[in-house]
């Protein structure tokens, strides 16, 4: 009887994170597009879908601690649970960065895109690849697909030092445009991390499957 | 690790054990292993996995049950407890057991503690003896103005650590508790287990237990059997974080069957 409650309680955060990491991902999807269209609109659904990512981290939590204390979960269980709750924190962090990328719709508005824009895209579909894959190899607890996703985190790490130079570079050609430029690498600087966040993830789902704590961002 | 490293670091070693009741049931099949000194150890496992068994056979209290058949070695200060010039009273001076029910004698409190060290030849003070065998049961302080009364007039927790009092007077090495709190109300057992906790630094405790939350908390090595098997011996933490065995990860997340 108490198995079955804690087997219901396991699908239930599934069934959470899945969802947590398709409103993640959709998110920044959305944030992406409206800056290449410079639709204040759709980057206003960004920041109004960031609570709904944050109660669902909230509910997760929330769902742990039940267990934990009701449940006593130990060894698989056991890791699964605090595996989950950083699991959640760090799809609750891509949330996040995704909000920043919406936000540089409003700042850019009604001027020419910059080249560095589609940089930018480019890293939020490979961070979108990073957040699909990241859920699916949780859903399927698949470690060695889990060491596949966290290596992409090297192509965003690269498309964040091209984006890097090539605009430190515009900076010193047009010191007028140094302001811009700096929020532009700084956006650049938080998709690189919503990298790192995935990678993470992924390192929590590898101590899940196979109990071992690694490294997978060297 | 040579014979001289085992001696010192273990306080039982187990080699080969089998034991088999008049009905033909093996309880024990080929168990080896080597206990620590001074810490707690907890053996789990389903019922009827031969846990309990295992442990009334590091002092010899099987051979109470007619027909049972033990083989293998139990040594114990570098001699085998079954050698043929062991005497089991004595064994059972050195290595203590409690029970699953507090079975104080129907005396007083402190004829509980005096009978046990007269009969085991102890002639030094016995009020001195009875107080600092209650006291080292973390006792002392409830009963020492009723020592006199009946030993059944206290509460399941009290005529427990009044058990484990007896067994200290005794002076063991190491002490045997089966499900030693499965008869006690949650703080009485939290008293016992505080008490494990204190003696762990002076005595070997090997305790038999049910609950695995128990095991968890109290002890620094867990041995889980099954079938009379013992499946994994590991550290407590290791254990019950990424058991090595799947057979140990389905019973304690409790999924066996």
């Amino acid at each position: 009887m108490q198995r079955s409650n804690f087997e219901r309680g396991i699908e239930r955060i599934d069934d959470l994170v899945l969802s947590m990491a398709r409103s993640v991902g959709e998110a920044l999807g959305r944030a992406s597009h409206s800056l290449m269209t410079q639709d204040l609109e759709l980057a206003k659904s960004v920041k109004k879908g960031d609570t709904i990512i944050d109660s669902i981290q909230a509910s997760i939590e929330e769902l742990v601690v039940e267990l934990i204390a009701t449940q006593q979960p130990v060894a698989t269980d056991l890791r699964h649970l605090m595996s989950v709750m950083k699991l959640a924190s760090d799809f609750e962090r891509a949330g996040d960065y995704a909000v920043h990328l919406a936000k540089a719709t409003k700042l850019f508005f009604a001027e020419p895109a910059w080249r560095q824009f589609e940089s930018l895209k480019v890293m939020a579909e490979k961070g979108q690849a990073m957040i699909e894959g990241t859920a699916r190899a949780y859903k399927a607890r698949d470690s060695a697909l889990a060491r596949r996703i966290a290596a992409m985190d090297d192509e965003i790490d690269h498309c964040h030092k091209a984006l890097l130079s090539d605009t430190l570079s515009l900076m010193q050609e047009h010191p007028h445009l140094a302001e811009k430029a700096a929020k532009i690498i700084t956006i650049s600087g938080f998709l690189e991390r919503l990298g790192d966040h995935m990678t993470n993830a992924c390192e929590a789902i590898v101590f899940i499957v196979e109990g071992t704590r690694i490294e997978l961002n060297d | 690790m040579n014979d001289r490293q085992t001696h010192d670091y273990a306080a039982l070693v187990v080699r080969s054990l089998n034991i088999r009741y008049a009905d033909g049931h093996e309880a024990v099949k080929d168990m080896s292993c080597v206990f620590p000194r001074q810490g707690v150890t907890a053996i789990i496992g389903p019922s009827g996995c031969g846990k309990s068994t295992a442990l009334r056979a590091f002092n010899r209290m099987n051979e109470l049950i007619p027909g049972t058949e033990t083989t293998g070695e139990v040594i114990f200060g570098g001699r085998n407890i079954y050698g043929a010039d062991m005497d089991p009273v004595r064994i059972r001076r050195h290595i203590g057991m409690v029970f699953q029910k507090p079975n104080p004698f129907p005396k007083s409190v402190y004829e509980n503690i005096a009978w046990a060290a007269r009969i085991h030849g102890f002639k030094g003070g016995m009020d001195a003896l009875v107080e600092s065998s209650l006291r080292k049961a973390a006792l002392w302080e409830e009963v020492k103005d009723k020592l006199k009364k009946s030993a059944l007039s206290l509460s399941g927790g009290q005529q427990q650590r009044l058990c484990i009092a007896r067994t200290l007077a005794l002076e063991p090495e190491i002490i045997l508790m089966d499900e030693p709190t499965s008869a006690l109300d949650p703080i009485s057992t939290s008293r016992i287990e505080d008490l494990i906790a204190d003696l762990k630094k002076d005595f070997t405790i090997l305790i038999v237990t049910h609950n695995m939350q128990q095991a968890g908390r109290i002890s620094d090595m867990t041995a889980f059997m099954l079938m009379g098997e013992l499946v994994e011996f590991a550290p407590t933490k290791r254990l019950f974080v990424h058991p090595e065995d799947e057979r140990t990860e389905r019973y304690i997340t409790g999924r066996f069957g």
